[in-house]
């Protein structure tokens, strides 16, 4: 059963041939470094328009955290002096700048605890959350979207393309609401199965039976964001797996007479899956934000709840923090992504 | 055959294990026997610090944990003895001198009047400190405690002394904190005086508060409070239908509607303490009565805002705004659960829907309409276009703004709906004076005065344009000097009479027009709440109420040792664990099955 495996090699790879592999390794560390010169660049006006963006929100911070209470104009200035907002603009800026740079994103208004401390609590239960949801929906994804190409217009296709489509054009809140209804809640004889509310119970159970509850509690949550976000890997899948079927070598390899199976598994898939990759790493990026409306439907204590808060409030330094949090991350995922997209698509390099 | 059997024996496997997923959860579960009751609330708690907490549900909560001066009584709602057990006033009204109950902190140490005092001139001397309750003490001269006295000399006459809304804080404990703004007060068990010790709280996610053995007027009948914050009030209904939370208060009419059929759930619908009102413009000012903002002229005129008051149809808007869950308003800003000061327009004085009225009254004044049916100012240079300043994303306030559009058309008024996000909102209804008519209400406690004082000269913005707390940029002599009479006046009924006057004024000069008394609307589970208390008693409030009378007197039955059923939402983790571990382990067997035999065609190939 062992065929030859030469053919089963990315037809990509070959055309880079073995004699190239240095300048290949050179070419991608110059490339990497060019590409993280222009991320810094990218992060240091993140962080300056962070700091201008927030202020020209609409509402009053101070009188915000008062809740519409009377207040006198000196608690208003000592809360300002506290919050240090009586400083002039430019002051306040590079006070910004320079503590971000020796990572102290400043003191929550809301919380009055550091707001390092305040995403360190938040992110992990977002990556929990965020992370399996990316599991789950990219496997999903590639399996279906795999399936969906290799036979375009057939049944199978046709119903999940629909599906995932139906899904992703469904808006988030509304879904989450059907789900916590249906499996929460429960309708007519059907009990309901699953918390909706948190990451564990009040009244969490130690050891074992605690993972158990965590994982019960993000059933519903997961299944959200899966249902509305697996559609794009499905659709990226489909289309460039459906790219590789009309190229030379796949018709090589089934003139070779090799099972249909193995044309699509060691053959197109790998070359297939290169797109996919690459949305897959800008996407943890994102996930880093959490996602805030479902972590606002099931009261997931994550970071894109925390981010919902502090733009309500509005709590500045809480909002930076968080936006700055998100925006970088995703910025260094999309380096990464054009890096790792490099080393492995040869067409990307001589381009 | 053989495939049959491995597959059926998998499936015994998964049951097995799933089965044991949810003895093993069970086993866990550390509430059995304890009496428990779970509260939903919908807004989470800014700070466990008394000093900085201005949330209402932050307030509750302190509400139950700490001892007040005085409490509203549960069956009259007038001030009755809470830490202080007994006071006297002065003949002039400047001195008050009140007795604290010889009673104990929850950490066994004896309350004193020191606390007292040490707590009241915290706030006046310390800034941070008069965040949630500065305007309380600021007619206070002085405060001093000799043994279980406490004297308090006042500035001027204040009647609204016995509703002073300042928890005693335990000065052992507190008077060590030196940054006060920056105390989060995150140590438990607290040491409190109230019915209830906090002893756990997850920011954003609960607070867990237990029987205070130590309380004075005895030990609570239930063991544990627990608040459990919902971001999301759909979230909070459902839980309340699965039985996740025992009670849940300030609902919204569609949110009541859907639990009213539940066979469980004790649906709570009684006069609520909140007036809902439109803000009207009629002239925003600054303390030293500089005009701001850009509200429209026209509002200025008395005539005009009368005009507005006969065009409302209230009935209507209770009707299909509130789906008849509310009382439609014929006086002010106090609603009729407080009987003692609810005032109701009677006779001549009292508006009607009238829509021809009000036409009459804006021809008489010379606000002509034109050819499109809109009128324009007597000097015909503006039409009477008015905005509408509502929140974003408040369902139910579009439907007013929807109606209030076309109540005025009638009348040949055109309006148009502003939404703002509620910071903007604040801003620019209550400093900057940017609109023209908004939405806006207010929930009265027992003693209404703070309620009247948002319509003071004394609460627009100061000069710089910053500050204040109004409500209506109202500031209007006859109302002032009533305010003045009634602060001096001690006779209860008597002060009452004034109280009515000064919302006679409100109701006559219409900064504000009052539309509707909402209900209260809460829920509880009756298959798991036995009894509790309302206050008022006859009927009255439960969460949405002052004082902790109903979460005093609330029991509970105690949380089943076995768990499984149905009310019991904790219990359930074993049973969810165990489905979803058998869903998992099902899901596997199935895969792997189909890929053995799957592989096994392979290679028949």
């Amino acid at each position: 059963m062992t065929t030859p495996l030469e053919a089963a090699e990315p037809a990509a790879v070959q055309a880079a041939g073995p004699g190239d592999e240095r300048s290949t390794r050179r070419g991608t560390l110059q490339y990497a470094l060019s590409k993280s010169g222009g991320a810094l660049f990218s992060i240091a006006m993140v962080i300056v328009g962070t700091f201008f963006v927030f202020r020209l929100l609409p509402g009053d911070p101070v009188r915000n955290l008062a809740q519409g209470r009377n207040m006198t104009p000196d608690q208003l200035n000592l809360e300002r002096h506290r919050l240090g907002l009586d400083k002039p603009l430019i002051d306040q800026f590079f006070q910004f700048v320079g503590d971000t740079l020796r990572l102290d994103l400043g003191t929550s208004y809301e919380y009055k605890r550091p707001v390092l401390d305040l995403i360190g609590e938040r992110i992990g239960p977002t990556l929990l959350l965020a992370g399996t949801g990316l599991v789950i929906a990219v496997s999903l994804g590639i399996w279906q979207g795999t399936r969906a190409g290799w036979r375009p217009g057939s049944r199978f296709d046709r119903f999940s393309t629909g599906a995932s489509l139906l899904l992703w054009s469904v808006p988030t809140f509304w879904l989450g609401l059907l789900l916590m209804m249906v499996f929460g809640v429960g309708i007519g004889p059907i009990p309901g199965i699953f918390p909706f509310r948190g990451i564990e119970s009040v009244d969490a159970p130690d050891g074992f039976a605690y993972i158990l509850d965590v994982a019960s509690h993000m059933v519903l949550p997961c299944l959200t964001l899966v249902a509305v976000v697996y559609a794009q890997y499905l659709l990226v899948m489909r289309s460039s797996l459906l790219e590789e079927v009309s190229q030379d070598y796949v018709t090589v390899a089934r003139a070779k007479g090799l099972r249909d199976d193995e044309v699509r598994r060691r053959h197109a898939v790998p070359n297939a899956l290169l797109p996919t990759v690459t949305l897959v790493f800008m996407r943890i990026g994102f996930v880093v934000g959490g996602a805030v409306t479902v972590e606002t439907i099931y009261t997931w204590p994550g970071l894109g709840q925390l981010f919902y808060e502090a733009v309500s409030v509005p709590d500045f330094t809480l909002m930076q923090g968080t936006f700055l949090l998100i925006t970088v991350s995703v910025i260094v995922m999309n380096t990464l992504a054009d890096v790792v997209y490099h080393m492995l698509d040869p067409r990307v390099r001589s381009a | 055959m053989r495939k049959w059997f491995a597959r059926l024996a998998v499936l015994g496997v998964a049951l097995l294990v799933a089965g044991q997923g949810a003895t093993a959860a069970q086993a866990q579960e550390p509430a059995a026997g304890k009496k428990i009751v779970r509260i939903g609330a919908t807004q989470s708690m800014d700070s466990m610090n008394p000093f900085l907490a201005v949330r209402l549900v932050s307030t509750s909560i302190h509400r139950w944990m700490y001892g007040y001066l005085t409490v509203p009584d549960s069956k009259t709602l007038q001030p009755s003895p809470d830490l202080a057990e007994s006071w006297t006033t002065s003949p002039d009204g400047l001195t008050w001198t009140f007795k604290i109950r010889q009673a104990k902190w929850s950490d066994g140490q004896p309350i004193t009047a020191d606390d007292a005092a040490w707590t009241f001139n915290k706030i006046m001397t310390d800034e941070a400190a008069k965040t949630a309750n500065g305007p309380a003490v600021e007619n206070f001269a002085s405060v001093t405690a000799s043994g279980q006295d406490l004297t308090i000399k006042l500035k001027t006459p204040q009647a609204s002394m016995l509703d002073n809304p300042i928890p005693i804080m335990p000065k052992h404990v507190w008077e060590s904190v030196t940054d006060l703004a920056n105390y989060d007060a995150e140590k438990y068990p607290s040491v409190s005086s109230g019915p209830y010790i906090a002893i756990e709280h997850k920011k954003d996610q609960y607070v867990k508060l237990q029987a205070n053995p130590n309380y004075w007027r005895g030990k609570p009948k239930v063991d544990e409070l627990q608040v459990i914050f919902y971001d999301n009030p759909q979230a909070a209904v459902a839980g309340l239908q699965k039985g996740d939370i025992d009670l849940l208060g300030r609902m919204t009419p569609p949110e009541f509607e859907a639990i009213q059929n539940n066979p469980n759930i004790e649906a709570w619908n009684t006069q609520g303490r909140r007036a809902a009102y439109l803000q009207i413009n009629h002239g925003a000012t600054t303390t030293d009565n500089k005009p701001v903002g850009d509200g429209h002229p026209a509002l200025k005129d008395v005539k005009v805002r009368q005009a507005l008051h006969y065009a409302i149809d209230k009935q209507k808007l209770v009707d299909e705004v509130q789906n008849g869950l509310a009382k439609p308003a014929d006086g002010s800003i106090v609603p009729p659960m407080y009987k003692d000061f609810f005032w109701e327009a009677t006779g001549d004085e009292k508006v009607t829907y009238d829509p021809a009225k009000a036409n009459k009254i804006l021809d008489d004044a010379g606000y002509k309409k034109g050819s499109d049916g809109v009128r324009t100012m007597p000097d015909g240079k503006k039409k009477l276009e008015f905005r509408f300043t509502i929140h974003t994303e408040t369902p139910i306030e579009d439907k007013l703004a929807e109606y209030l559009t076309g109540f005025l058309k009638e009348v040949g008024i055109t309006l148009t709906t502003v939404k703002l996000e509620s910071s903007k909102f604040t801003e620019e209804t209550g400093v900057t004076g940017n609109f023209d008519i908004a939405i806006s209400g207010w929930s009265v406690n027992p003693d209404p005065e703070e309620v009247l004082a948002t319509h003071l000269c004394s609460r627009r913005p100061a000069p710089n344009g910053e500050g204040g707390g109004t409500e209506s940029f109202f500031c209007d002599e006859t109302f002032e000097k009533l305010y003045q009479e009634q602060l001096k006046e001690l006779d209860r009924p008597k002060r009452a009479e004034i109280i009515k006057q000064m919302q006679e004024r409100l109701y006559t000069q219409a900064p504000i027009i009052a539309i509707y008394y909402t209900n209260d609307l809460e829920g509880y589970r009756k298959d798991r709440i036995t009894s509790i208390t309302p206050v008022p008693e006859d009927k009255g409030l439960l969460y949405g109420g002052s004082g902790y009378w109903p979460f005093y007197t609330v029991d509970v039955k105690a949380t089943a040792a076995s768990g499984g059923s149905g009310s019991g939402g904790g219990s359930n983790t074993g049973l969810i664990v165990g489905i979803v571990g058998g869903v998992v382990v099902i899901g596997l067997a199935v895969f792997l099955l189909s890929r053995r035999r799957k592989n096994v065609a392979d290679e028949r190939e």
